[in-house]
């Protein structure tokens, strides 16, 4: 064992050797930790809207310019909720035990690590993106968008 | 002492000590009867702790000596002890002496690298003609320079990745026409954490190995051929950066969207698959979510193992395979033109006889001649504990499965009656496919974990003719006959870390005669030959 466990250790035992209750910098510094994760938690769910966000009015510029690859593609990393190196990070989050909805993923509501799509939702905008790719008309690209659109403004306003 | 000689009854059925196939209603669709390899394949223990005892290896079908037959490379890992290394696998080559005996050469060839082997691609990286090989390992990679003499050098200071690659592809990216290098990589480990590993992960209530969730996962690398023997590692100047740093096992070169170069597909374990989409000059852009072949049709990223393409539904352009783990089946992405592809594994039929079993290597190839691809796959669990475990509704050892393709890109399950071949239940990895005899028919070898390999000779009742086309540097080749006509596409690499026969193999059905074959070369030209006639080996030279 370190010298500086060792000295933990000790005022520990020191602190706890008369109290029957925990020490209160104890109970105040873990107060301070859970709000930074709860903070945390929001400012994740907070980027992961950015995100998306940018997808959303990048997909939207893309159509102005008549870009319709960029569109489909747009859509596609919304309802990814993001490109793979946001997967990337998603992954390592998961690696690292963080789930940001852990009750919705074992209901099956989110999939491992995501935070503001549902599975619903990525099958939605996943169909949507397809068929503006495959589209061949401006009522059909129109319709796609639209459909997208639906899903994506419930998404960002939720 | 000469060295082990491998007897194969070419297309002769020697499946004699089998007990006869049970009634059926129908004949049966296929026949394969089975010859082994006697090279033992290791990956480390019995009991599997660490992630990289699941992996197995691949195997490359090429003509290393000229001789117009294919010989057969087989990768080998090590077999560990406890936390010992007790044997270093050799890789082997073994030379088809074309009278339906190999023998081995991995000595006299030069080419018996004892590294923890995982795949390997074939090419010509020195553009002398002759094929080349690199083999990935757990550790350095290494690159072997044919010398056309049937020899080859070991390459000083090979491109790679040092650490655990796993699936790689030649492929001339940025049309220079020399042959550059991608490879896959999966997890990022050390040998230590490999011999102290324990299993942690809680599987039907027994402790299997950990991964890949819980490990790290290790990034892709492309080497880009700067000519006279050098590679340069290209990675982000080509687009190919693994962001993700996912888990990579399968890749594969082939023109998806039609403009003649090569673009890249590579299988990720438990993460959206890769599309690289070649935009010339080098320049790759990864549009796999959006076109649809990166995730299944509910959305979900799967795990995926290995790759395979093919036209199977006879419209002109390749369609894709990717298999996956249990429960999690096999993927058909069929291709829509413009890069965009549609999840057809249940309509297809695909999805019902892939979804119980482990799948791994894979072939798409007109099995019985009539006309379609067929689909064989490889399967094994990772986990050996599942033979304990009767809650887990598996087994380590797995059948592979062979999937009819009924003329129109749907599939039926015909590995029940296919023969002796099919009946073989091991844990499998690697395939690769090819015409070993030279007679006309695909057939297969397969690599099994801690056992040897598996060469499952065809011997199916032949329902129409054949035409096999030798054009090396070919993208395509077309060829018309009966008023129908098939497109076979040039595939490099593929299946699970293997390579298979590099030659276009068409099975034409009931036809008389052939009325065109035309083949197409990586700048657009077209090059007709007239009087090819079924049955036969074409070989083409590009016209100067």
């Amino acid at each position: 064992m370190k010298r500086s466990h060792v000295f933990a250790a000790l005022a520990a035992m020191a602190l706890f050797a008369f109290a029957q209750e925990t020490s209160r910098p104890a109970v105040e510094t873990y107060g301070s930790i859970a709000d930074s994760i709860l903070a945390t938690k929001a400012a994740e769910k907070g980027i992961v809207k950015t995100i998306l966000d940018g997808h959303k009015h990048a997909a939207e510029g893309a159509m102005r310019r008549g870009d319709h690859e960029a569109v489909a593609a747009n859509m596609a990393l919304f309802a990814n909720e993001g490109d793979n190196a946001v997967g990337g990070i998603r992954k390592r989050l998961l690696e690292g035990g963080h789930h940001h909805n852990a009750d919705g993923e074992a209901k099956g509501i989110y999939e491992p690590g995501y935070v503001v799509v549902t599975v619903e939702a990525k099958k939605q905008c996943l169909a949507a993106a397809m068929a503006y790719g495959k589209a061949t008309t401006d009522a059909e690209r129109k319709k796609a968008f639209e459909e997208f659109e639906a899903v994506a403004a419930k998404l960002l306003a939720g | 002492m000469r060295r082990a000689l491998l007897a194969l009854a070419i297309g002769g059925g020697c499946g004699g000590q089998e007990a006869p196939p049970p009634p059926s209603p129908v004949p049966p669709l296929f026949h394969f009867t089975e010859e082994t390899v006697p090279t033992v394949v290791w990956c480390g223990r019995k009991e599997k702790p660490h992630l990289l005892e699941s992996g197995g290896s691949g195997l490359a079908l090429f003509d290393y000596d000229g001789d117009s037959d294919l010989d057969l490379y087989v990768v080998n890992g090590w077999r560990l002890d406890g936390d010992k290394v007790v044997e270093k696998g050799r890789n082997a080559l073994w030379r088809n002496r074309g009278d339906g005996t190999f023998e081995d050469v991995t000595d006299s060839a030069g080419v018996g690298d004892d590294g923890w082997g995982c795949g390997v691609a074939v090419g010509d990286v020195d553009g002398d003609g002759d094929p080349d090989l690199f083999v990935t390992n757990f550790g350095r990679d290494v690159l072997y320079v044919n010398r056309g003499d049937g020899t080859f050098a070991r390459a000083p200071d090979p491109p790679g990745i040092d650490g655990w690659s796993a699936g790689a592809v030649f492929l001339d990216a940025d049309g220079d026409g020399d042959e550059d290098l991608f490879v896959g990589a999966y997890i990022d480990c050390t040998l230590d954490e490999v011999l102290h590993a324990k299993p942690t992960l809680d599987w039907h209530g027994a402790k299997v190995m950990l991964g890949p969730f819980g490990l790290t996962g290790k990034r892709n690398a492309y080497f880009e051929n700067a000519g006279g023997g050098r590679f340069v590692e290209a990675t982000g100047k080509a687009g190919l950066t693994d962001v993700g740093a996912y888990f990579s096992f399968g890749v594969m070169a082939l023109d998806l969207d039609g403009d003649l170069d090569l673009d890249l597909y590579v299988a990720n374990d438990s993460n959206p698959n890769y599309l690289y989409r070649n935009e010339g000059k080098g320049r790759f852009k990864e549009v796999g979510l959006w076109s649809g072949a990166a995730l299944d049709a509910g959305g979900a990223a799967q795990a995926g193992m290995g790759v395979g393409a093919g036209d199977v539904d006879g419209d002109g352009d390749p369609d894709l395979l990717v298999t996956n783990f249990e429960k999690d089946a096999t993927t058909l992405y069929r291709n829509d033109g413009r890069c965009l592809f549609a999840d057809v594994s249940e309509a297809s039929g695909v999805k019902a006889p892939t979804y119980a079993p482990l799948s791994w290597g894979t072939a798409l190839e007109d099995f019985d001649l009539d006309g379609d691809l067929d689909i064989f796959i490889a399967n094994g669990h990772i986990y050996p504990q599942a033979d304990a475990l009767p809650d887990a509704g598996t087994s380590y050892a797995q059948a592979n499965l062979l999937l009819a393709n009924r003329g129109d890109g749907r599939f039926t399950d015909a590995s029940r009656d296919a023969g002796p071949g099919l009946s073989v239940v091991r844990s499998s990895r690697g395939v690769a496919a090819g015409d070993l005899d030279n007679d006309g028919d695909i057939d297969l070898v397969v690599s099994n974990v801690d056992a040897t390999p598996t060469i499952l000779v065809n011997g199916t009742v032949r329902r129409g003719r054949w035409l096999l086309v030798d054009a090396p540097g070919a993208r395509k080749v077309t060829v018309e006959a009966g008023g129908r006509r098939w497109t076979r596409h040039e595939v490099r690499g593929g299946s699970f870390c293997s390579a298979s026969d590099p030659r276009f193999h068409f099975g034409l059905g009931k036809v008389d005669a052939i009325d065109r074959v035309t083949v197409t070369w990586p700048d657009g030209s077209e090059q007709a030959i007239r009087d090819a006639a079924p049955d036969r080996i074409v070989r083409v030279a590009r016209n100067p």
